[in-house]
């Protein structure tokens, strides 16, 4: 495109009408392109010119400005050295001042760095350390458990003298042997399952987290419940192991056989008595099933009917063996799905990740750990799913890597 | 064309391009100047009506819904009366079960007036809340808030009451004899009845006799606990068995939650002493032996719980309406919604007088001024 200076009066008339202004096109009928830059607004405030637009020509003169700009770029493409000086030859009437490197006001010839927001952050970070420190809590508490175990089995009153406790449900059902056999397997393949699971997401060190924390709470729970009142044997049936009243070592022993064991009597590690309120079982098929619904799949319905139902006779066995007090199983119902589903809100709901007046959930005792392990989680967990390790480390497949962008 | 009805303002269509229009339109076109506009002197008959939304009122008061809240806690109070009625025969006698060890009962030995203290922190505190909601503005909200949270509490001790049947916590606890106890009695009293008897003799036999059949003594003992409010004081604490949970720490802990959240803050000294009172009478529950400390624990653990998820849920608006509120998966949820639907906003604390000072009947009626203010009245 020629510059402006060269222009002829058609192609002023032209760009005149291009830029939406037909009705200078009359007046500027014998103006080229030279005429058109050394426009003034002085020469907007006679007529004929004042007549055709009441805004004293300054839309007509910007634009004029705009095109001597894109002209001024256009022939310096490379940029200014410095020292170019424009002498206001042309007529502009925006450069009044010398400028050093030559361009109009507001523009700099160098560059100019517009400030890309940087890739955000991960809204799920693994942090697989605070993993780490809940497994250790989880540990603790369940060694603790078992210590309190050891501590409340000394205290049981013995069959002979406490009769068992009148429960409604030992009234309607009698005892049937095998049951908490079925309730233990049941357990496990639970257990199970929930682990094969959780190897197969993709944000496993968070969820990992909260199941470690969860469980690991109920169970502090359980040991202060356990300990502040020992409730009899639920039944005659039971075999408990005779009390070692004050020897250390032989107890340290027990409580080392109950961890191996989990704490199961199919292993034969549950010959402990006296922890009943609550009752640990339930937590444990509960809160499988609890985790294993909400980080699978909305579609396996069958899946989570299926565990769903491994669940629920699980607990009914644990009821029908007479191996708990039906009062145990409901109070370990209540807290495990309270807890689980104040957890869970708290951590999807960013209102509630801050201790305001309004939010009552601050106010339990461990908001400062929830607030810590779960501050840099922003949003729901999205339940995506990954091999655990890469596909193509195995020797099974041959891939052939083909350019550098296959990496 | 002059004569356009009001409803055809907006079909007006030109009939002729004027001469003038630069940009002249073939098709007829929507007028938009609605006919008001127009310089004649017709009459104003054809306003145009824009409809303001009115203002929702973002707390009604709803007082039918109290109500029903009210409704559901007496329900739940009568039936927990049945159910320890129910319990009580249910009890082990204390020479079969010895009371449970209890880690408390080990280390503290029992107070005997510790259990009066208790009951008169618990009265206490629920007289202040009383006064405190009579002053509250928005009495209804808050009531129905406090009946719902109580009755759903008892409900859940009816539950774990029922199921389970703990003996009694200590030997000093005098328990009503049972019916079969009765039965045993009267059936030897009969046996006895010609021969001589003393007064007192008489006297125990007309007692025993008042309360011969199951049905009519279990309902007097209801009225009798009811009247009483269950409370030892009033005579009324006589049966035994509803241990797990503990409904005395249920009240002290369930009215000092309410008068903290519906009291201003900076009655920090108001908030210090109900806190005061309800943790003095639950020590002293357990001072007086007279629950495990598992039924105070699991009591103090539900009634928190169960306060803070009800009002966590009532104040954050935008929780009621996220998929991922998981608090909607309690069974009383949808008792919630209906109570809280029309809840927008937290409640402030807001205090009025419970009645209206000067009460209408007093005020004159002579300031009828002019039609401005009756229409503003209106």
């Amino acid at each position: 495109m020629k510059k402006v200076v060269y222009w002829s009066s058609e192609e002023v008339s032209s760009w005149l009408a291009e830029e939406g202004m037909p009705e200078y096109s009359d007046s500027f009928q014998r103006l080229n392109g030279k005429d058109l830059l050394r426009l003034t607004e002085a020469d907007f405030k006679k007529p004929p010119l004042s007549l055709v637009c009441s805004d004293n020509g300054q839309q007509l003169l910007n634009k004029i400005k705009t095109l001597n700009i894109e002209h001024h770029i256009e022939a310096h493409k490379n940029g200014h050295a410095n020292g170019h000086l424009i002498k206001g030859k042309n007529g502009d009437s925006s450069s009044s001042k010398a400028k050093r490197n030559g361009m109009p006001n507001g523009f700099r010839n160098e560059m100019v760095q517009i400030h890309m927001p940087m890739p955000e952050k991960s809204h799920f970070p693994m942090e697989w350390g605070k993993t780490a420190l809940a497994f250790i809590y989880a540990l603790f508490c369940f060694v603790f458990t078992t210590v309190m175990i050891s501590v409340v089995h000394e205290r049981v009153p013995p069959k002979e003298e406490t009769p068992p406790l009148p429960d409604k449900f030992f009234d309607i059902f009698d005892r049937v042997e095998w049951a908490f056999s079925i309730c233990e397997i049941n357990g496990m393949i639970l257990v199970a399952l929930w682990l094969i699971q959780w190897t197969l997401l993709k944000y496993k060190s968070i969820i990992g987290r909260r199941f470690f924390f969860i469980v690991g709470t109920l169970y502090l729970y359980r040991c202060i419940t356990m300990y502040i009142t020992t409730l009899p044997v639920p039944g005659v049936h039971f075999q408990c192991s005779p009390k070692l009243l004050g020897d250390w070592e032989a107890q340290m022993r027990r409580v080392i056989k109950m961890i191996a064991g989990g704490g199961l009597s199919i292993t034969g590690s549950h010959t402990m008595c006296g922890d009943y309120l609550y009752s640990g079982h339930t937590v444990i098929l509960t809160l499988t099933y609890l985790f294993i619904k909400e980080y699978s799949p909305r579609r396996f319905w069958w899946y989570h009917w299926i565990c769903w139902f491994l669940s629920v006779v699980g607990i009914f066995c644990i009821l029908l063996a007479h191996d708990h007090y039906t009062v145990d199983v409901v109070v370990a119902y209540y807290i495990t799905t309270r807890l689980f589903w104040w957890y869970h809100t708290m951590a999807n709901q960013q209102i509630l990740k801050e201790a305001t007046n309004t939010n009552f959930f601050s106010q339990v005792w461990w908001y400062s750990a929830f607030q810590y392990l779960e501050q840099n989680v922003s949003g729901t967990v999205p339940r995506n799913y990954q091999l655990p390790f890469p596909w193509r480390a195995t020797p099974f497949s041959r891939n052939v890597k083909y350019t550098r962008l296959d990496t | 064309m002059e004569q356009h009805a009001s409803d055809l303002s907006n079909e007006f269509k030109r009939s002729s391009p004027s001469g003038n229009d630069e940009g002249s339109q073939s098709q007829p076109k929507q007028s938009t100047l609605p006919n008001g506009l127009r310089k004649s002197s017709r009459k104003h008959r054809d306003y145009i009506k824009i409809s303001v939304p009115e203002p929702k009122n973002r707390l009604p008061l709803e007082w039918w819904k109290t109500g029903i809240a009210f409704v559901y806690a007496l329900f739940n109070l009568v039936l927990t009366t049945v159910m320890i009625t129910v319990v009580h025969e249910r009890v082990p006698a204390k020479e079969t079960s010895p009371p449970l060890p209890d880690k408390f009962f080990d280390y503290v030995g029992r107070v005997e007036w510790a259990f009066s203290i208790s009951e008169i922190n618990g009265m206490i505190l629920v007289g202040l809340w009383c006064c405190q909601w009579l002053f509250l503005r928005y009495k209804s909200i808050a009531a129905r808030r406090f009946f719902f949270i109580m009755g759903t509490l008892y409900l859940y001790r009816c539950m774990t009451m029922y199921v389970t049947t703990l003996p009694v916590p200590g030997m000093h606890m005098k328990c009503a004899p049972k019916k079969d106890e009765h039965y045993i009695q009267l059936r030897m009293l009969r046996s006895e009845r010609y021969s001589a008897k003393t007064a007192e003799e008489k006297k125990e036999i007309s007692q025993v006799k008042q309360l011969h059949g199951d049905s009519q003594a279990k309902l007097q003992r209801i009225l009798k606990l009811i009247s009483g409010g269950g409370l030892s004081i009033t005579g009324s604490h006589i049966l035994c068995g509803d241990f797990l949970y503990s409904g005395h720490t249920v009240m002290l802990t369930l009215t000092y939650l309410f008068i903290k959240e519906y009291s201003p803050s900076r009655f920090w000294w108001y908030h210090l002493l109900c806190w005061l009172l309800s943790a003095v009478g639950v020590v002293c529950i357990l001072l007086g032996h007279e629950h495990y400390t598992v039924d105070v624990v699991i009591a103090y653990y539900i009634t928190t719980r169960l306060f803070w998820w009800y009002h966590t849920m009532a104040n954050i608006q935008t929780l009621r309406s996220s998929p991922q509120n998981y608090l909607t998966r309690s069974w009383w949820n949808p008792v919630f919604w209906f109570f809280e639907k029309n809840v927008q906003t937290r409640v402030p604390c807001s205090f009025s007088w419970p009645i209206s000072w000067p009460p209408s009947c007093f005020k004159s009626s002579c300031k009828n001024y002019s039609m401005v203010q009756n229409a503003r009245r209106q």
